[in-house]
């Protein structure tokens, strides 16, 4: 049954044999079920018929047997009757109401509808003198139908069988044969190098002519895509031949980042600007971006994480202090997808030096290599910033301004007054720690900034050095000796204010009242000196 | 007498086979004129003369007799048939015996000196030739 059932389930002819089968069973069911009842009554048709032409036949003779009322001529007449096969049984009922013959071939046997025949007197046709009634043989009959029915079954079974056969020769012939040698030269084609399937013959113009063509077309369009593809991937060869080439070979550092902040490529130039050996093999073993850039670890692992999102560009710039040397490093990244990032890495510390240089000097005093005005401004503005968020620590501001300076360039000439000039920028310098801070503002004026300088102790002792190494005398031209005399004035920002533009004029104020007490000294600001 | 009637007879039957039947040549069923028996219906003689019934209305067995000279335009008159049908139908009953014939006689004379020595016999005659003794029960228009 189920070997059956899987030679239905693979072979063509087979399915559709059974189902031409089954519709034309059912068909021929419905038919014969059609013809048996049409033939019945037929049959019964013509039996009555039959029947009729019977009594047709015995009636004269009925006649004169009812019209003497001879019991024994009727009796004949019924005996002839019942001798025919579809008779079953025989009455004679006279007019007068008396029973002149009966009789039944079959007692058993079942009458169907009766055929009654009035019959006339032999001599006065108008006058009825008996009545037959015939039943037919309903057994009989049956047979008939039975006969007749058996027939048509029989011709409808060999109608069935003749037309699966044919549908098994048809199918196999017309659809099976020209599919399987279809699909089976299919599978030995090779289609990539544009060979084109063959229709069978005398299929060229049907249906599988149909799909022969449907499947040649779908190679050409297969070949034709293989090759844009290959010349794609041939130019994309190019493309990425060239781009390796610009990855290996250029000056700036190429790199790629991924979502959690890991370097996952980069070109020889990027190894060669963090130190990394040019075999690293970053693919295995990838190395945090932060840990390459250092300082500030957390905001950059941060940063690169958000940018991810942001999809924007980025620039910074990032110094890496590696042994001797300090270098710059200008950063770009930009997303390429979702999760990777690449960057771009620049060495700029030939451009930073140089701009840094540049800073310095606008700041610088030309003279004495201390910081300007300009200078100055900026590292109050620095400091005023700093006493803001650590208001508790204090800070030094002194003024000083040299005594009878003018005397000296007009004696000796300018020269000699630039040296001494000098020469107090120096001594000021080498007094000063790394974080104060010296400049001279213009003329003979000079500017200090002691930070972190909570008690003005500090700032006498720092003066008292300052003022005896001071009094040793400079020499100029041979034996020419001058000294050098300074009043100072000093104002603590956080003690005295907590404005550093105030702290400058408080320091100045404090700075002329040195010069009234004698020169050559130093006084602190003091509110009362306003007064 | 007789073959002039008989000629005459043949000639009117040649003549009603050619044109309309003389109103005259119809047939008289009779009786002796003693019988009793005043009228019969047609029915009655086809019953008698068929061989149904044996019995007269007056409950004696009736004795029918057949002429041959009439007998032809008898039975023609009577049940419209012809005489072999009517043989036809007497062979078939030969056998079975329940019904005879009526009897056979060949001259009208023969026929009348039945009919008057019978009370019970039935007999036919041209009407127009019916004798004074014997009495009409029916005629039978041709």
């Amino acid at each position: 049954m189920s070997r059956l059932l899987l030679l239905l389930h693979t072979r063509l002819a087979l399915r559709t044999t059974a189902i031409i089968l089954l519709i034309v069973t059912l068909l021929g069911v419905l038919f014969l079920a059609l013809a048996v009842y049409l033939r019945a009554e037929s049959v019964q048709r013509e039996q009555q018929s039959r029947v009729q032409e019977l009594l047709t036949t015995v009636e004269r003779t009925a006649q004169i047997g009812c019209f003497l009322g001879d019991r024994q001529l009727a009796q004949e007449v019924t005996d002839g009757l019942l001798s025919n096969n579809i008779v079953s049984a025989v009455r004679i009922d006279s007019s007068d109401g008396t029973i002149l013959a009966s009789g039944r071939a079959d007692p058993e046997g079942e009458p169907a509808a009766s055929v009654v025949r009035d019959v006339s007197s032999p001599f006065e046709p108008g006058t009825s003198v008996c009545r037959i009634t015939v039943a037919p043989d309903q057994a009989y009959i049956d047979k008939l139908v039975a006969q007749a029915s058996n027939f048509i079954g029989g011709a409808l079974l060999l109608q069935l069988i003749g037309i699966g056969f044919c549908v098994v020769l048809v199918v196999v012939k017309f659809v099976t044969r020209p599919i399987t040698g279809l699909s089976h030269r299919l599978s030995e084609l090779e289609a990539e190098t544009g060979q084109q399937l063959q229709a069978p013959r005398g299929n060229k113009d049907d249906e599988i002519g149909q799909l022969v063509i449907s499947v040649n077309a779908m190679i050409d369009n297969l070949v034709q895509s293989l090759g844009e593809e290959r010349r794609l991937r041939l130019e994309r060869e190019v493309e990425e031949r060239r781009y390796r080439a610009i990855f290996d070979n250029v000056e700036a550092g190429i790199f790629e980042l991924d979502s959690a902040g890991f370097v996952r490529s980069a070109n020889p130039a990027f190894l060669r600007l963090f130190d990394m050996a040019s075999g690293t093999d970053l693919e295995r073993h990838p190395v945090a971006f932060a840990s390459l850039v250092g300082d500030g670890e957390g905001e950059m692992h941060a940063f690169a994480v958000d940018d991810e999102a942001g999809g924007y560009e980025r620039q910074w710039e990032v110094a890496l202090d590696s042994g001797e040397r300090q270098r710059w490093i200008s950063l770009i990244l930009s997303p390429l997808e979702t999760g990777r990032l690449q960057g771009v890495a620049h060495d700029v510390t030939e451009r930073r030096k140089a701009a840094d240089a540049a800073e310095r000097m606008a700041m610088t005093d030309a003279l004495t290599g201390l910081g300007n005005r300009r200078g100055f401004d900026h590292r109050l503005a620095v400091m005023a910033r700093h006493h803001r968020l650590y208001p508790e620590r204090c800070h030094a501001l002194i003024t000083l301004d040299f005594d009878h300076f003018k005397q000296i360039n007009d004696t000796y000439g300018h020269p000699v007054g630039d040296r001494a000039l000098c020469h107090v920028g120096d001594i000021l310098a080498g007094l000063m720690r790394q974080r104060d801070y010296v400049a001279r503002l213009g003329g003979d004026e000079f500017v200090v900034l002691l930070e972190g300088c909570n008690q003005r102790s500090d700032v006498e002792v720092v003066l008292e050095r300052f003022l005896h190494r001071l009094r040793k005398p400079l020499e100029v031209e041979g034996d020419i000796e001058i000294v050098i005399g300074v009043s100072i004035g000093i104002a603590m920002v956080g003690l005295d204010t907590d404005d550093a533009e105030q702290a400058v004029r408080f320091s100045d104020i404090a700075m002329y009242a040195a010069k009234r007490a004698g020169r050559n000294t130093w006084r602190f600001y003091e509110p009362v000196t306003q007064s | 007498m007789n073959r002039v009637q008989r000629l005459l007879i043949a000639s009117t039957l040649s003549a009603t086979l050619v044109a309309a039947v003389p109103a005259s040549a119809d047939i008289a069923v009779v009786v002796n004129a003693g019988s009793g028996i005043d009228r019969l219906t047609r029915s009655d003689v086809v019953n008698i003369f068929m061989g149904r019934y044996r019995k007269l209305p007056t409950g004696n067995v009736a004795l029918p007799v057949d002429s041959s000279s009439l007998k032809a335009r008898f039975y023609r008159a009577l049940v419209d048939k012809d005489l072999a049908e009517i043989n036809s139908y007497w062979a078939r009953l030969v056998f079975s015996g329940e019904a005879s014939p009526p009897q056979q006689i060949v001259s009208i004379g023969d026929v009348h000196q039945l009919v008057i020595q019978n009370m019970n016999a039935l007999g036919y005659v041209d009407s127009s030739q019916v004798p004074a003794d014997m009495h009409v029960v029916l005629t039978l228009s041709e």
